[in-house]
């Protein structure tokens, strides 16, 4: 009788033995795998992790900002890339991505017994954790390079003994899961499940790793499937077209419109004040972006990091994308008789596509923590010069090629031009500018000793990042070398 | 031919003695008294009886041919007739066999503390108290014999048998005290799976039979800081801005620093007020023998010297305990104790990251009080609702420093209205009924009801650029309850068989927790002022945002048993068993069993042991056990349990809940056990000279700790697993001598203890990390097999380079190890020799445990007067100190940067100024930011004077002592931060301590 008093039973959880018997608690995995994704707070030790901020400093889009030269300190360190096991953003990426890893891997082998789950929910269930582990997996293998790769729940007894896996494999793991994913993903979802992953994005993504991997035939491939036959036109199956308003594309009244085909999904109605750290599903890398002590029109106050470099700035000044791409504070503020503070390492530079407006600014909750701005990972522009850049390095037609870039141009109001591997990296620049893609680009094609010189890029070290110093401890990992 | 004699042995107030040794001179035949003093043996009518009694004089009576022999002993050595509390019932000091500090009531008298556990700081050795904070009511840290687990090292506490875990405890007021010990050995056992880390017995007044006695105590005082941290004034300020600047190859910002003048003191304004302080107690107490009372009521106000008006606090107790014999057998009683607490220091302190004390030693001293006029017409001044004083003034806004750091002044102005309260009831019933002599059936049902719960305003405020509000006015409440229960089921029966006593005990204990929490948000409030605030108005609700939470269920069972036995008070032992059973753990571990055995030896009462000698007592004592831990162990740690917050947001806006495993499964979760061994001497010399000796080891194995698996395994939190062991080893000593001469009486003591303390063993894991320095990833401490828990560790500077020669020499073959460094960076040392400095140069830096802890006491008194001085100390520790924020390149410096190394200043060791830091002079955890924790602290000094008879007579007062006292008069140390006292060894900016002075009165009718 002792015992049944000793034995308790946990109050609003569930013991994982109990768990996972009904089909909504099977979705409730599926979300948790979700959840990395749109949680900004997922570094090791529950840092701030937004994907963009780090990327964006480390590349010649931006600098890192801030109150200062050691304010987030980690894209500091990737901005001049004095990157150490112990300084730099690494944790940030490592501890979302394995985070993502670890909830696929467990609703992965919770779903393959269960019985009770519908045939069809089970298929596409386990279609989209499968992308999901890709693209968590992807992230990895891009900025670590050799990583443990890990495709089960983890025993506790086996958690330290893992090693890392050839770069090869995990590509191969990637490309596996997406292949398995692809059939049955959805061509379409539902309003009210938009964020959910799609067949089209399964597909871009796929063409994306095999660009990485510069599998060039199979990139242009999978590509153009999600690009359709008329580049400019509506894509067939999918649906997808380019936004005739480039300014538009990064509206938070736009969401998931028909150029978007990977996007994170953002909610600004949860009122989440600091307390909530951990749980925000707002985007809060918007608030960061925003030009410090501002008190004049349209936008809002925010903390004055990723300053657009002079150098993107003055690329871009006569591309009809530049209002869209830059906000010029400076000027602004000079116009208006209103002030900001210059953050550290001020240019007059912010970003627009992120930018903190006042217009969506939560009515309720903390205001810097409820910003509903979703990011747009993969979109029809960038898979469009995705594939032009695989059938130029892969000797596919240049013809298609050339009307892929000529219609990202010719949205925005741009002649063509010959379509050439160098075209296609500028127009990358200028259309993906401060989406996160720039610094692999740079990276991948081999530009960055180059680009990046100036601050202080180091070939042979720079082009990963190093495996963080908390994982290094009683592991078996191996930093990476340079580090 | 023998006959039988028998009799009835007492003291000097007739009360019966049990436990006497009766014996008949020049043979083995002998008897103890029982429990009424009665004896009875068989002795020749010549013969001559011993009667002998540890702490009384020794008689011997011839028994001519009496058969009723009635003695009365007196009193010898009166401290060997103290009480102990030993945890389900008490024992006479002198026949004490485990390692138990006693403190009583009476030492705590005539100090003014405010919580019962500061009154043990310095008071017996083994137990170190360091001070929390200087905030009012702010909880010490206490230890037992060192840190006995990494995890969790505080003792448990047991008021009157109410055992608390979770706080609630510390409320008691001080002055309803009786005594209270401290189970330092395996003596703890009998508390088993909770006892490791030592076990506190608080036992409250109880009442004395007689007349009802009023007594009354308290004091007024005020308290103030005794200390500033030394930074520099504005043009200083500016000189070393300038400096840093350039070094980087800027422009100076400052084009003439000497116009900013001497600029703010900010700490002058954070710390420069006196606080007021008041204590009054009232007690009656009375009855007879068969029923007894205790009444009390206490009132304690208390500002804070850091803005009082937002640092201070309130408790009023209430104690009720009675007892009642209606029957000879029966014994029926209860404590209860009401305490109200009201609080308002609820601001960050010893925190780098906010909070008026952090902000009074970064912000720049140029910056002023109040706004400057000419910055009035432009914002943030004309468009942001910054923070006015009284007469609608601004407060200024620092245009050099911000993040979290903001005028004091106008931060106080954002916290007024918010406050955290807390009641908590207090007590136990008991039943004791005793069926036949020596035997005694007792339950007894304790509980704790708190509840607590807080209140805030906030209102538009705007203080920096990333601190502010500017949009919502909001208002929290809060309120929580906690019921914590056990109940207990004792059987004790003594027994004397010749000269051999036997007590035994057997009990069962159960217990359990509940609680529930209960908060709202209204967001949008209409009001500007906190006073105004009401959770009345009529808001939408969406502004009306709501929270609750249960805790996690929490049972514990257990099984105990005690034997003690005596032979004639020579030969003693103990033995002691406890089963617990708690529902932290899986079906594989549920139960722990914690043993202990002690020995003990009075050679004093050996016949061959010298008479007259100067040792009039002596008792060696050995103890040894099992006690366990599993204080700090979260719940469901030994299965997976799979929780939510895991969400995701699908479609326009809408949350989705997602659950995922919170951590991996761990069923061999178990018991974190020491085994603790001690050697100890009690002695009386010279009738007047109390000695005592500990020499103990504890190991700890299976420490449970939580810690954080690799990110890879991608789990979000941190996990318990028992992962290594730890040993610690330590020396007391106590004396105490009690002198007099004529009118001048005085009692002089002191204790010392030293400690040891070192992991030995950690598993697969090479080491544990932790603590934070700012924005470095390296950690502050390392816990290491080889080292003491939780030591400093960084890297290690050797003084600055002097020339780029020096730099250019620093080399490891042929290369240089700093090729970027320039004159005035610091010289790390390559403790690895890996030829670069990196994270493997990192060392251990020095122990922020103290090896030695000390404390004395003087009491002295001349005729009416009286004096008394109390004064304790800890030696061998370090002290980290990481006041200057990093990240915020313009805040203010401390007055050793105006040393900083300059080429014309170039024998400097304190590195040159530099907001990059690209040598990470700074930005590194090293030995420059430590200084030795060393310190000795005149806690209690106090003159008194008592009225004497004459005049006591004719207002008809039994007694009547007016006194001055201060507290924390002197402090003894080098450190050079606000108080070498810091819980945790890291100074971030430390609530300090005040320096208090009282004047009071007790009076007695």
């Amino acid at each position: 009788c002792k015992k049944s008093y000793l034995e308790t039973t946990p109050s609003g959880q569930t013991l994982e033995a109990n768990y996972y018997s009904t089909p909504d608690e099977i979705f409730t995995g599926v979300v948790a795998a979700y959840d990395p994704l749109v949680t900004e707070t997922g570094g090791l030790n529950n840092t701030y992790s937004g994907p963009l901020g780090p990327l964006n400093a480390a590349s010649d889009d931006c600098v890192a900002g801030g109150g200062g030269p050691t304010d987030m300190n980690t894209w500091q360190a990737w901005n001049n890339y004095s990157l150490t096991p112990a300084v730099g953003p690494q944790g940030e990426y490592w501890g979302r991505n394995y985070r993502g890893v670890s909830r696929c891997n467990t609703i992965l082998s919770k779903m393959a017994p269960a019985t009770f789950l519908n045939e069809n929910d089970k298929k596409r269930y386990t279609a989209e954790v499968k992308f999901l582990r890709a693209y968590y997996y992807f992230w990895l293998v891009r900025l670590f390079k050799n990583i443990p790769m890990i495709l089960q729940p983890l025993p506790p007894q086996d958690v330290y003994n893992q090693p890392q896996a050839a770069p090869e494999a995990v590509y191969k793991q990637i490309e596996d899961d997406l292949n398995a994913a692809i059939p049955d993903l959805p061509v379409t979802v539902a309003a009210s499940e938009n964020g959910r992953v799609t067949k089209g994005a399964g597909i871009a993504l796929l063409g994306k790793v095999y660009l990485y991997e510069k599998k060039w035939t199979e990139a242009a491939a999978q590509l153009a499937q999600v690009n359709g036959s008329t580049p400019g036109g509506t894509t067939g199956t999918y649906g997808y077209k380019l936004q005739s308003n480039f300014g538009q594309i990064f509206s938070p009244d736009n969401k998931f419109n028909s150029e978007s085909i990977f996007e994170l999904n953002f909610t600004g109605s949860q009122s989440y004040s600091w307390n909530n750290w951990n749980q925000f599903k707002s985007n809060v890398y918007v608030q960061m972006v925003g030009p410090r002590g501002y008190n004049g029109p349209i936008y809002w106050g925010g903390w004055g990091f990723s300053p657009v470099t002079t150098g993107l700035a003055t690329a871009m000044k006569p591309d009809p994308r530049y209002g869209y791409t830059v906000a010029n504070i400076d000027s602004l503020t000079k116009a208006t008789g209103t002030r900001y503070e210059p953050s550290y390492q001020n240019t007059g530079y912010f970003i627009q596509k992120y930018a903190p407006l006042q217009k969506y600014k939560a009515p309720t909750g903390t205001a810097e923590l409820n910003f509903p701005n979703n990011y747009i990972e993969i979109r029809l522009a960038d898979t469009y010069l995705m594939e032009a850049e695989a059938l130029l390095q892969g000797g596919g037609s240049s013809a298609r090629a050339l009307a892929l870039l000529s219609a990202v141009r010719e949205r925005v109001g741009l002649a063509p031009v010959a379509a050439t591997l160098q075209n296609v990296y500028n127009e990358r620049r200028l259309e993906l500018a401060t989406e996160g893609h720039r610094w692999f680009d740079l990276v991948r094609t081999g530009q960055a000793p180059t680009v990046l010189a100036s601050k202080g890029f180091k070939a042979g070290t720079h082009e990963i990042l190093p495996i963080p110093l908390q994982d290094m401890q009683n592991t078996q990992l191996k930093q990476n070398p340079g580090y | 031919q023998n006959a039988t004699v028998r009799g009835k042995v007492v003291d000097q107030n007739s009360q019966p003695l049990p436990g006497v040794s009766v014996t008949v001179k020049g043979t083995q035949t002998g008897t103890l008294t029982d429990v009424g003093g009665n004896y009875t043996l068989s002795a020749a009518p010549n013969a001559t009886l011993i009667f002998s009694y540890i702490g009384y004089d020794t008689q011997e009576i011839s028994v001519s041919s009496r058969s009723e022999l009635n003695v009365t002993l007196t009193e010898g050595v009166r401290s060997l007739n103290e009480v102990v509390v030993v945890g389900y019932g008490t024992q006479k000091k002198s026949v004490v066999t485990g390692a138990i500090a006693h403190v009583s009531g009476r030492d705590l008298e005539n100090q003014q503390v405010t919580r019962f556990d500061q009154a043990l700081q310095g008071r017996t050795s083994g137990v170190v108290v360091v001070a929390g904070s200087g905030a009012p009511n702010a909880a010490p840290i206490i230890r037992v014999r060192g840190i006995t687990s990494i995890n969790n090292s505080n003792p448990l506490y047991v008021i009157d048998g109410i055992i608390s875990q979770n706080g609630g405890l510390e409320n008691l007021n001080p002055n309803d005290i009786e005594s209270i010990e401290v189970l330092k050995d395996a003596s703890a056992a009998i508390y088993g799976s909770r006892s490791s880390n030592g076990v506190v017995l608080v036992t409250t007044k109880k009442g004395k039979s007689g007349a009802p006695q009023l007594s009354y105590n308290g004091y007024f005082g005020t308290q103030k800081a005794t200390k500033q941290f030394d930074v520099v004034n504005a043009t200083q300020y500016a000189t070393l801005r300038n400096q840093a600047v350039t070094n980087d190859g800027g422009t100076a910002p400052f084009a003439n620093p000497a116009q900013f003048g001497e600029g703010t003191n900010w700490q002058d304004i954070v710390l420069g007020e006196s606080a007021a302080i008041q204590n009054h107690n009232l007690s009656i107490q009375g009855g007879t023998e068969l029923n007894k009372y205790y009444l009390s009521f206490g009132y304690l106000n208390q500002q804070g010297i850091v803005f009082s008006d937002i640092s201070n606090f309130k408790k009023y107790n209430f104690t009720a305990n009675t007892s009642f014999q209606p029957k000879k057998w029966l014994n029926i009683g209860q404590t209860f104790g009401y305490t109200y607490t009201r609080n308002q220091s609820n601001f960050s302190t010893n925190n780098e990251f906010g909070g008026p004390l952090s902000s009074s030693l970064n912000l720049d001293p140029i910056t002023p009080i109040l706004a400057a006029q000419e910055d009035l017409n432009s914002s943030p001044y004309t468009d942001k609702p910054v923070v006015r004083d009284a007469q609608g003034r601004p407060y200024a806004i620092s245009k050099y420093v911000g993040q979290e750091m903001s005028n004091p002044l106008a931060y106080l102005e954002t916290q007024r209205g918010n406050y955290g309260w807390s009641h908590n009831l207090l007590g136990n019933v008991f039943v004791e009924i005793q069926p036949i002599r020596g035997l005694k059936i007792k339950s007894q049902i304790n509980g704790k009801q708190a509840f607590w719960g807080s209140q805030s305003y906030t209102p538009l405020y705007y203080l920096t650029t990333q601190n502010n509000n500017t949009t919502n006015r909001s208002a929290f409440r809060g309120s929580n309850r906690n019921l914590t229960w056990n109940w207990e089921n004792t059987i004790s029966y003594n027994r004397q068989v010749g000269l051999h006593d036997f007590t035994g005990l057997i009990g069962t204990s159960a217990q359990g927790q509940n609680e529930v929490g209960l908060n709202a948000t209204f967001n949008n409030i209409p009001v500007d002022d906190y006073r105004k605030l009401s959770f009345n108005y009529a808001l939408p609700n969406e502004n009306r945002i709501g929270g609750a939470y249960d805790n996690q269920p929490y049972h514990l069972t257990s099984l105990f048993g005690r034997l003690n036995y005596s032979y004639d008070e020579k030969y003693l032992f103990t033995g002691i068993i406890r089963r617990d059973g708690s529902s932290k753990f899986g079906s594989n571990y549920v139960y722990g069993t914690f043993p202990s055995a002690q020995v003990g030896w009075v050679a004093s009462r050996e016949n061959f042991f010298p008479k007259n000698s100067f040792v009039d007592f002596l008792k060696l004592r050995a103890s040894y056990g099992e006690v366990g831990n599993e204080l700090s162990l979260d719940f469901f740690q030994y299965t997976s349990v799979v929780g939510g917050g895991r969400n995701a947001v699908f479609g326009p806006g809408g949350l989705v809940i997602g659950n995922a495993p919170l951590g991996p499964e761990n069923r061999n979760l178990r018991w974190e056990a020491t085994k603790t061994a001690d050697i100890g001497i009690d002695a009386v010399l010279f009738k007047n000279v109390n000695l005592t000796i500990d020499v103990y080891r504890k190991l700890t194995s299976g420490m449970l700790q939580s810690f954080r698996l690799p990110g890879y395994a991608g789990f979000d939190g941190d996990f318990f697993d028992n992962i290594g062991d730890l040993e610690n080893k330590g020396v007391e000593v106590e004396l105490g001598y009690n002198g007099n001469s004529g009118d001048f009486k005085y009692n002089l003591s002191g204790n010392i203890a030293y400690n040891k303390n070192e992991v030995t063993f950690l598993g697969s894991r090479p080491f544990i990390d932790g603590g934070s320095f700012q924005a470095s990833s390296y950690p502050l401490f390392r816990t290491q097999t080889g080292q003491p828990v939780a030591s400093f560790y960084g890297f290690q500077e050797l003084g600055t380079f002097k020339s780029q020669a020096e730099i250019d020499a620093y080399t490891r073959n042929g290369t240089k190890i700093q090729p970027n460094a320039k004159p005035g960076d610091f010289k790390w040392a390559d403790n690895n020799g890996n030829g670069v400095i990196d994270e493997g140069d990192r060392t251990f830096l020095g122990n922020q445990l103290p090896k030695w802890t000390y404390g004395v006491n003087l009491r002295a008194n001349y005729k009416d007067f009286d004096f008394l001085l109390f004064g304790q100390g800890a030696w061998g520790n370090k002290l980290f100190q990481g006041y200057r924020r990093l990240d915020i390149a313009t805040a203010n410096y401390s007055s050793a940067a105006l040393d900083a190394w300059t080429p014309q200043n170039s024998d400097s060791n304190y590195p040159r100024l530099s907001d990059l830091d690209p040598n990470n002079n700074f930005k590194n955890p090293s030995n420059f930011y430590l200084q030795s924790g060393a310190y000795f602290r005149i806690k209690t000094l106090q003159f008194g004077y008592t009225l004497p008879a004459s005049i006591l007579n004719k207002i008809d007062v039994k007694r009547a002592r007016i006194f001055v006292s201060s507290n924390n008069l002197v402090t003894i140390t080098k450190y050079d931060g606000f108080d070498p006292e810091i819980a945790g060894s890291v100074d971030r900016g430390i609530y300090p301590q005040a320096r208090t002075f009282m004047v009071g009165l007790d009076f007695t009718l």
